[in-house]
């Protein structure tokens, strides 16, 4: 696992429609030590996806730096996995060659891969789902695959975009309890991208507010673990720090 | 399943096997002359006799042969520069506008020049099955590359993928409906173009035969020739071209 440290990150788009530049992101500041979990909130416009495009290398940023364990980002790479709301699974790909896509590119043989594969399969229940489709599967299944597929490549640090956006409800409880799990046993460095502020308080241990392309506030989760939504519905710790962070959302 | 697929089947012969029927009893009831249109047994007779002899082989294989020939390297060309063009819009600004002059002509109207550069025969035929199924299956790649989801490429991306394995892991499978759609609706016009080049440039295949037996005044075997040129395309288009279409988008298509 690496540090993720953004510098004085800032993003100007060029408006086609307007013809005129916009800043999306001014001067962001932002250390994740390595192993920790943090969440982005904030409305929506106010530059969450921006940021995690930038970090992925999907889109150049425009000014300041991004290190990930001290080397700056140019472009994507496997030292960062992406979840995504989409999921972006490849349709033409089993389960199995989803998951192993990455080690595959890494020239990992294919005995050897596909044992990855069912390993990380395995640790999100999803062992009988192997062979399948994506197509044939259910979204919240879909996207434990899209968890595990950017798991099982190794990545040093892990940035997911409103990954159970597309999900309901239930479902979104569940891979929320899976996912704190996986984080607890594997310590992986996660920027965390939702709206879902109750989501992110769940997840993090610190929770950063967003607000017009700065940050306005950063809140530690000092809620102990393993953390299951059974123990966290009804705690007041919990619902108290929730209801500041919403309160900070909401003023944003 | 089966029983829906011979039922299927059944209906699109239906139609045709009542044409044949009505062709049967208004020949021999109005006495039309050969010369102007043969009788059904007549045109059994001129198959049997071409099969017998191995005319039509010879001429099917030909055509058979340029067909397939022109289709291969048609798409072997048209698939990658068309994902080219679609993932770079430099070379599809610069491309488009050739690509749409040059996809009019496509076909027949490549023969005089074809036949001056490749002789009368094989090279000036193949050259126009190439035309008629290349720019169609350029367009069509093009447009299966622009309907893959971008998160497909980063996700590619982020997972270590680079340019080749794009390519041939991304791009290629991803396109791969549209180039299905591309090379059988390619197909379907280079077919045409086919008879039509075989009638003016060459010796043996389908179009010639066709051409030939009318020196004659053999309208059983042209007859017989255009049900072939007809069966074939359609046993081409329903057990290969359209099977294939639908396995990959059925797989496949679910993205869109
Ligand atoms: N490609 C683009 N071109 C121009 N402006 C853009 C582009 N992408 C985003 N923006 C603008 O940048 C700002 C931040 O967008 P971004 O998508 O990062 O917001 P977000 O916080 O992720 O919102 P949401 O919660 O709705 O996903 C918005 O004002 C948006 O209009
Ligand atoms: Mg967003």
């Amino acid at each position: 696992m690496k540090t993720l440290s953004l510098q004085n990150l800032s993003k100007t788009y060029y408006d086609l429609y307007e013809g005129s530049h916009h800043t999306a992101l001014h001067d962001i500041s932002l250390d994740i030590p390595a192993g920790e979990f943090v969440s982005v909130v904030g409305p929506s416009g106010c530059g969450k996806s921006t940021i995690l495009n930038m970090v992925a290398g999907f889109i150049p940023h425009s000014g300041g730096e991004i290190l990930v364990g001290g080397q700056p980002v140019k472009g994507p790479g496997r030292d960062r996995g992406v979840v995504f709301q989409s999921f972006a699974l490849f349709p033409w790909k089993t389960v199995l060659d989803n998951v192993g896509f990455g080690p595959k590119m890494r020239g990992v043989p294919k005995a050897e891969r596909d044992e990855i594969a069912r390993e990380y399969l395995a640790m999100a229940g999803l062992s009988h789902a192997a062979d399948r489709y994506p197509n044939e599967l259910s979204g919240g299944m879909q996207q434990r695959v899209g968890v595990v597929r950017a798991l099982a490549n190794k990545p040093d640090v892990l940035l997911m975009d409103e990954p159970f956006a597309s999900v309901d409800a239930q479902t979104r409880m569940t891979l929320q309890d899976e996912l704190s799990r996986i984080w607890e046993e594997r310590r992986p460095t996660v920027l965390f991208i939702t709206h879902d502020v109750p989501e992110a308080v769940f997840l993090a241990n610190r929770v950063v507010v967003l607000s017009k392309g700065h940050v306005l506030a950063d809140v530690p989760v000092p809620i102990e673990r393993p953390r299951v939504w059974d123990k966290l519905v009804e705690d007041d710790a919990f619902k108290e720090l929730s209801n500041k962070v919403l309160a900070l959302v909401r003023s944003a | 399943m089966v029983s829906r697929r011979i039922l299927g089947t059944m209906t699109f012969i239906a139609p045709l096997a009542l044409l044949v029927v009505i062709w049967g009893i208004v020949v021999p009831v109005f006495q039309v002359n050969p010369q102007i249109f043969p009788s059904v047994p007549a045109v059994v007779q001129a198959g049997v006799n071409s099969i017998l002899n191995g005319t039509l082989l010879m001429h099917v294989g030909a055509s058979m042969g340029r067909v397939v020939l022109g289709t291969v390297l048609a798409v072997l060309v048209a698939v990658p520069l068309g994902i080219l063009m679609g993932i770079s819009k430099g070379v599809s600004d610069f491309l488009t506008p050739l690509l749409r002059f040059f996809s009019v002509l496509a076909g027949i109207a490549w023969i005089p020049i074809a036949t001056l550069w490749f002789g009368y025969g094989f090279g000036a035929i193949v050259f126009v099955i190439f035309n008629g199924v290349f720019f169609i299956v350029v367009y069509n790649t093009l447009l299966g590359v622009s309907t893959i989801p971008m998160s497909l490429r980063n996700a590619a991306a982020s997972l270590g993928a680079g340019r080749w394995a794009l390519f041939t892991e991304v791009l290629l499978p991803g396109a791969l409906p549209n180039i299905a759609t591309g090379v059988r609706t390619g197909l379907g016009f280079a077919w045409r173009g086919l008879i039509a080049a075989e009638m003016i440039a060459t010796n043996v295949g389908l179009g010639y035969m066709l051409f030939v037996a009318r020196d004659f005044y053999q309208t059983e075997v042209i007859v017989f020739g255009m049900i072939v040129i007809g069966t074939l395309w359609l046993l081409i288009d329903r057990l290969l071209l359209a099977p294939f279409e639908r396995a990959t988008i059925e797989r496949w298509g679910l993205v869109r």
